[in-house]
């Protein structure tokens, strides 16, 4: 193919794309200052909205995507709902760490600023304007920059989706196009991810650069001497980390009463814990309780769990063996880069880099190389999970302080004594957290990487790579031509959002609370 | 007979509890300030003051017990009565020039007259040139001339300090000192009474008419001490080292 035609064509889907991911970004902002401001504001808004937000963001809200699909194309006419759906998903990506941004910009304003407030009378509008927003817009524009890196990964597997999952498909993309390049050869499929890498860097240097300048130029002045050094892509992500798990509403501790006519003080932590902990079981024993009563007394459901169960135990098994893998590679390198080696932080620029090249745009050449479905999922989960894990454990570790490592150079640790009382020790909050976010995007991956076809394509159904069962490869197949439809596909996404709650509730959420009443004391 | 007609703050047996936890925190605490007077609160750390500075703010209400300014009682912030932060409380987006327009924000100029009034007044406390400036690029004693600026924009009556020159050095401290008693003194500037709590007991008999020593927890009036003397005060006189020992000693008491 003519390389200037290739790479004009390349940089119009990438502009298609990212016409997308910037309206998805605007509304994502405009959602999270709404909803943001109004769960730190109100304690009754706050309590729902919280966990509400928590439980979103860790279900694989890829998985709604055949179902998003479905319901736009149904409501609006075919071009236009296929983009919706697509603007959709990405903004279900993007606007959680966004919301929690803002949450708790407000949150962490000081007493006195409102104070100032209520002196000067004023008025909700003036409130607005001269405190909460001008208080969150660095926040906003920090969680925006990394809610792009997640966007990008949405924004890319469903245009892939797109294709190869139903009859309708996004026209211009560069998922699309990545779809296509793997089957011409190498050489046009890196021209695309070296299109693809321009407009990021692009984006990140002439949109967001100016943006962060504008929401901290009354911070610069006074902070420049001790964060000049730190990338603040780099902060913005591992502050998204660490967020993301202080973030989970149980654990979010206000230090800050804020007393007054206005102000409604805080409930205390422990109660507001307890509250959601028996909230939670309440919902978790209704809803199995429902979904018995509902599959016993229906055949059809209960054929439809019987397919059902298979593939969630076989994707189950796919998404941990990818995690152990995982584990067997961060574990040692973030060891090794946070207690050994002089260069952490230059390989951690490199990880960003790569990090910010989804996934899901290396799997059609994987699936073209590697062509056995099993390791094809298993390489796109690892590749989709594994930085949530290394970047968590990086940003845990910073925040320790600095007489942890001198412990271990001062008494002479070494060996497994120093693996086993230090290192371990030293990386287990993060590498929970790390765990956690992690898995929800190999839960994620496993829509595109389970089961990936051509049709959207060559205009016919050619299955490149596919698993045996899977939970992602149903979802994918109920809905296709031919397929057993919505039915198959809600019972479907109902076993895996409760699969899913029910391990952060038992495994992660016990974990995690184990792991801070130790570290915290 | 002739006080009750100066007096500018009363407090009539304020207390407070926070309700979630159930501590007490003020017990009963009453206290007069009049016309020209500079109040200091000395107490424990912990022990309270700063809540019963906002009280008299109005920005909390208190549990039982009456504050008045004048003959009327503090229900919210009035625009008489002005608040100095001890962290300054500058909001950090805005320049200093919108910071002290804050402090017109109830008045009903117009836009221009507020700008204009706002440069005159950090001009007065010397930080013309700055008007454009943010705040994160001033020093701490320039950030505590804003913050002063902006609380007596509003032409206030009475100034409530909490612990304003705490976070500054001793020499930008007493400089905003002598400022604070210049408008007190001042017939030409509203402000005739101050009312400031601090940790620091020189200070306190440096510039104040009435020291109120309060208890630990729950905060209690010790007591009242009268300082005399007209101010600027030797700090080397021994009558000023009486008073200092003095306060000490009702603090150490239990
Ligand atoms: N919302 C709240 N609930 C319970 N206790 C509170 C709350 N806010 C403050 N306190 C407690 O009330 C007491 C008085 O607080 P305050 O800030 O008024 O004291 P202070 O005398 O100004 O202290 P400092 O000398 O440190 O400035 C403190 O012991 C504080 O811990
Ligand atoms: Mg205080």
């Amino acid at each position: 193919m003519d390389f200037i035609a290739l790479v004009l064509q390349l940089v119009l889907d990438t502009s298609a794309s990212w016409v997308r991911m910037f309206i998805a970004l605007g509304i994502s902002v405009l959602i999270s200052i709404v909803v943001g401001i109004y769960a730190a504001v109100s304690p009754k808004a706050e309590k729902i909205i919280l966990p509400v937000v928590d439980i979103l963001q860790t279900i694989p809200i890829l998985a709604f995507f055949p179902f998003a699909l479905f319901v736009f194309v149904v409501i609006l006419p075919g071009y236009i709902g296929i983009n919706a759906a697509v603007i959709f998903l990405i903004i279900t990506s993007m606007v959680w760490n966004i919301i929690f941004g803002v949450y708790e910009s407000i949150k962490t304003i000081p007493r006195e600023f409102l104070e100032v407030s209520d002196l000067y009378d004023f008025d909700r509008f003036e409130r607005l304007k001269k405190i909460y927003i001008p208080a969150a817009m660095p926040r906003i524009v920090e969680q925006s920059i990394l809610s792009w890196s997640i966007g990008l990964f949405y924004l890319v597997t469903s245009e892939i989706f797109s294709v190869g999952a139903s009859n309708e498909q996004v026209k211009y993309g560069i998922g699309v196009a990545f779809a296509s390049l793997a089957y011409q050869g190498a050489i046009p499929y890196l021209i695309g991810i070296a299109v693809f890498v321009v407009f990021v860097i692009a984006t990140r240097f002439l949109f967001f650069r100016p943006l962060e300048e504008y929401s901290t130029r009354h911070i610069r002045s006074q902070q420049k001497v001790q964060q000049g050094n730190a990338p603040r892509y780099e902060r913005a992500l591992l502050g998204w980390v660490s967020r993301r798990i202080s973030s989970a509403p149980m654990i979010i501790k206000s230090n800050r009463i804020v007393k007054g006519r206005k102000h409604i003080s805080r409930v205390p932590v422990v109660e507001e814990r307890r509250d959601l902990k028996i909230l939670g079981y309440a919902v978790v024993v209704l809803l199995v309780a429902g979904a018995l009563y509902t599959f016993a007394s229906n055949p059809v459901l209960l054929g439809y769990e019987s397919q059902v169960l298979p593939a969630l135990a076989a994707s189950f098994a796919r998404v941990w063996l990818a995690f152990a893998i995982m584990l067997a590679i961060s574990v040692p390198l973030c060891v090794y880069l946070i207690f050994m080696s002089k260069y952490g932080r230059k390989y951690m620029l490199l990880f960003q880099i790569a990090a910010s090249i989804p996934a899901t745009i290396l799997l059609p050449a994987i699936a073209v190389t590697i062509k056995q479905g099993e390791l094809v999922a298993l390489v796109v989960f690892i590749l989709s999970g594994i930085w949530y894990l290394i970047f968590s454990i990086m940003a845990s570790v910073r925040t320790m302080p600095q007489n942890v490592f001198e412990v271990s150079r001062i008494f002479g640790v070494k060996g497994t004594n120093a693996w086993k009382n230090i290192y371990l020790k030293a990386i287990l909050p993060g590498l929970v957290t790390g765990a956690l976010t992690g898995i929800a995007a190999e839960w994620n991956a496993s829509i595109v990487a389970e089961y990936f076809t051509t049709s959207g394509v060559t205009g016919t159904t050619n299955v490149v790579s596919s698993v045996g069962v899977g939970i992602g490869k149903l979802l994918d197949l109920s809905l296709a031509p031919g397929g057993q439809g919505i039915g198959l596909m809600m019972v479907a996404l109902l076993n895996l959002v409760v699969m899913i709650l029910l391990v952060n509730t038992f495994v992660w959420k016990k974990l995690y609370n184990k792991v801070t009443k130790v570290y915290a004391g | 007979m002739r006080d009750e007609h100066m007096k500018m703050i009363t407090l009539e047996k304020v207390s407070f509890l926070f309700k979630n936890s159930n501590l007490e925190i003020i017990d009963s605490i009453s206290f007069q300030a009049n016309k020209g007077e500079f109040i200091s609160i000395v107490g424990p750390s912990g022990c309270g003051k700063s809540t019963l500075l906002r009280i008299i703010a109005g920005l909390i209400t208190p549990t039982s017990g009456r504050v008045f300014f004048g003959n009327k009682e503090i229900t919210e912030p009035n625009r008489k009565i002005a608040f100095v932060f001890q962290d300054f409380a500058l909001l950090p987006w805005l320049t200093n020039q919108d910071n002290v327009k804050i402090g017109l924000s109830r008045s009903e100029m117009s836009d221009e007259a507020k700008d204009k009034k706002a440069s005159e007044l950090l001009d007065r406390f010397g930080l013309s040139g700055f008007e454009g400036y943010y705040p994160n690029a001033l020093s701490g004693g320039m950030k505590q001339r804003v913050g002063i600026a902006r609380s007596i924009a509003s032409d206030p009556q009475v100034l409530l300090m909490d612990e304003p020159f705490s976070s500054l050095d001793e020499l930008t401290a007493n400089s905003l000192r002598s400022d604070i008693i210049y408008m007190l003194e001042n017939k030409n500037i509203s402000v005739n009474a101050v009312i400031m709590v601090t940790h620091n007991v020189e200070e306190a008999v440096e510039l104040s008419d009435k020291i109120v020593v309060l208890s630990d927890k729950p905060s209690r009036v010790k007591e009242i001490i009268k300082v005399s003397g007209a101010r600027p005060r030797d700090k080397r006189s021994k009558q000023f080292a009486d008073y200092v020992d003095r306060i000490y000693s009702v603090l150490a008491q239990d």
